[in-house]
């Protein structure tokens, strides 16, 4: 019997590799370097900074004129949200962004818009619970006269734990 | 018939190799899984941020180093001297547009005449415990790599390794290596959406070489180039050697004063370069009485630096002194 039994966790165990070593996207490593920023990453970076500090501050105004009318963000595991509704939630009292960092941004110029995609670390909580931890965001921006407004957003989340840097330097005892 | 103890044994064996296997796995996933920032200090691909975390090490500051300029020193290497520059023409340089020898000649010129330039004097207020870097830098040679493939960053490493493993560029740790790549070429990790160029640092022929990538900017002129005829352009619409230009500067700047990514950023990440990255400053439009091309003339392009009898557009850099700024010049 406890034969049969290992001989069952031996060949779950074994599928189990295989599907995980079958399934394991191909990520290539972070190299490291020093970037010169395109324009349009230049810029996208300091507005979705912006959007960012808005909610930070709960300055619903600015938030508002970021967005298109018909703006529609989808969050994980979540329908579809009007931009208004996304406005509300992020504006509620019970909702804190506590800090944040842009990073990886790519920006996709399509001439009157353009395709945003980034990484977001956030440490922030909601009435629900914690809203920290790593975010995958792809933004759609279009332009507006001369302004650059949200028209979609696409948000996945690629981690629950936040890491904020800067937040904790290694001291040195030398400061 | 084996003996069951046999068997316990077999599978035990079969069992450890596979929860091991299984461990591994996971710890593959995991790696990639963890914020760049705490593999990749001081810095990262797309974001110098993740080196914000990174103290400065105050008892490194030696008399050469100034601190309190909004930039920080971080314990490692500046380049001193003269610094010679290479280049790699990597692609097709004999073509149309503005990948032409044409280019070649104006960026080689520009990189023989920018040595202790206004703008590259700037870096001069960037130091190490040893001594500051000079402004100085040299055309050291170039050669030409014709290619039809695009670059990724093993591959750029490569063809910077075979040049000097090949002797067709000389193995010099204190040098500055360029790829530069015609427009057709792309470099896939990012060229166009997420930069405009880069600099690194890596093991090379049991040297720690430098070098840096520099696409011709023609390829997205709205992304990389400030204007689309520049001060040097052969034709209207052909802003690609004024770009490049601008972005050399921006990296020989930056791997000059942080060659191996440990010496001066800020508590962003940001290194000197970035701190004004699309930050002209001042500029005068090109006229008939100056040094602009035809071209540049007829669009009245804009410039605002003037060495080696030609006018370029050049960004600001970070001076480390008068409690920093970006500048055209000290």
């Amino acid at each position: 019997m406890p034969i049969r039994f290992l001989q069952c966790v031996c060949a779950v165990l074994f599928a189990a590799a295989l599907c995980v070593s079958a399934q394991e996207p191909v990520k290539p490593p972070l190299n490291p370097r020093v970037i010169t920023a395109t324009k349009q990453v230049t810029i996208f970076s300091g507005l979705e900074r912006q959007m960012l500090q808005a909610v930070q501050k709960k300055d619903k105004a600015a938030l508002a004129a970021m967005l298109q009318d018909d703006c529609t963000i989808e969050l994980p595991d979540a329908d579809p949200l009007a931009g208004d509704e996304w406005m509300d939630s992020v504006m509620a009292q019970d909702y804190s962004l506590k800090s944040f960092v842009v990073r990886q941004m790519s920006v996709a110029d399509l001439g009157n818009a353009v395709v945003v995609k980034f990484d977001r670390i956030q440490d922030a909580a909601a009435k629900s619970g914690s809203d920290s931890g790593e975010f995958f965001v792809v933004d759609l921006w279009k332009k507006n006269g001369d302004a650059w407004k949200l028209a979609n957003r696409y948000v996945a989340k690629v981690s629950s734990v936040p890491w904020m840097p800067g937040s904790s330097p290694t001291p040195t005892g030398k400061q | 018939m084996k003996h069951p103890r046999g068997r316990y044994r077999l599978l035990s064996a079969f069992l450890f190799v596979t929860l091991t296997a299984n461990f591994l796995m996971a710890q593959k996933v995991r790696e990639g899984s963890v914020p760049e920032g705490q593999q990749m200090v001081p810095t990262g691909k797309g974001d110098a941020i993740t080196v914000a975390a990174e103290p400065a090490d105050a008892n490194a500051v030696g008399q050469a180093v100034v601190t309190g300029n909004g930039i920080n020193y971080h314990g490692g290497p500046v380049m001193k001297g003269t610094v010679p520059i290479f280049i790699i023409w990597y692609g097709n340089w004999n073509g149309t547009g503005s990948n032409t020898a044409n280019t070649r000649s104006v960026i080689e010129h520009y990189v023989a005449t920018l040595g202790n330039s206004a703008p590259m004097l700037i870096d001069s207020t960037y130091g190490d415990n040893t001594g500051n870097v000079s402004g100085n830098v040299s055309f050291g040679g170039s050669i030409i790599v014709s290619s039809s493939t695009n670059l990724t960053d093993t591959s750029l490493r490569s063809t910077v390794g075979n040049a000097i493993a090949g002797g067709k560029l000389p193995n010099n740790p204190n040098g500055l290596y360029f790829v530069l790549s015609s427009s057709n070429i792309n470099e896939t990790s990012g060229f166009c959406t997420q930069y405009c160029g880069f600099h690194t640092h890596a093991t090379l022929s049991g040297s720690d070489i430098k070098y840096a990538f520099v696409g011709n900017v023609d390829r997205c002129q709205s992304g990389c180039e400030i204007q689309t005829t520049g001060p040097n352009s052969a034709a209207v619409g052909q802003g690609g050697i004024d770009g490049m230009a601008n972005v050399m500067f921006h990296e020989a700047s930056e791997a000059i004063s942080d060659p191996d990514l440990n010496a001066w950023f800020d508590t962003s990440g940001q290194e000197n370069g970035d701190k004004c990255n699309f930050n002209f400053g001042a500029t005068s439009n090109c006229n008939s009485n100056g040094l602009c091309t035809s071209a540049g003339t007829s669009t009245k392009a804009r410039f605002n630096q003037t060495f080696g009898s030609h006018d370029y557009m050049l960004q600001q850099n970070w001076e480390n002194k008068n409690g920093g700024a970006c500048v055209l010049h000290l």
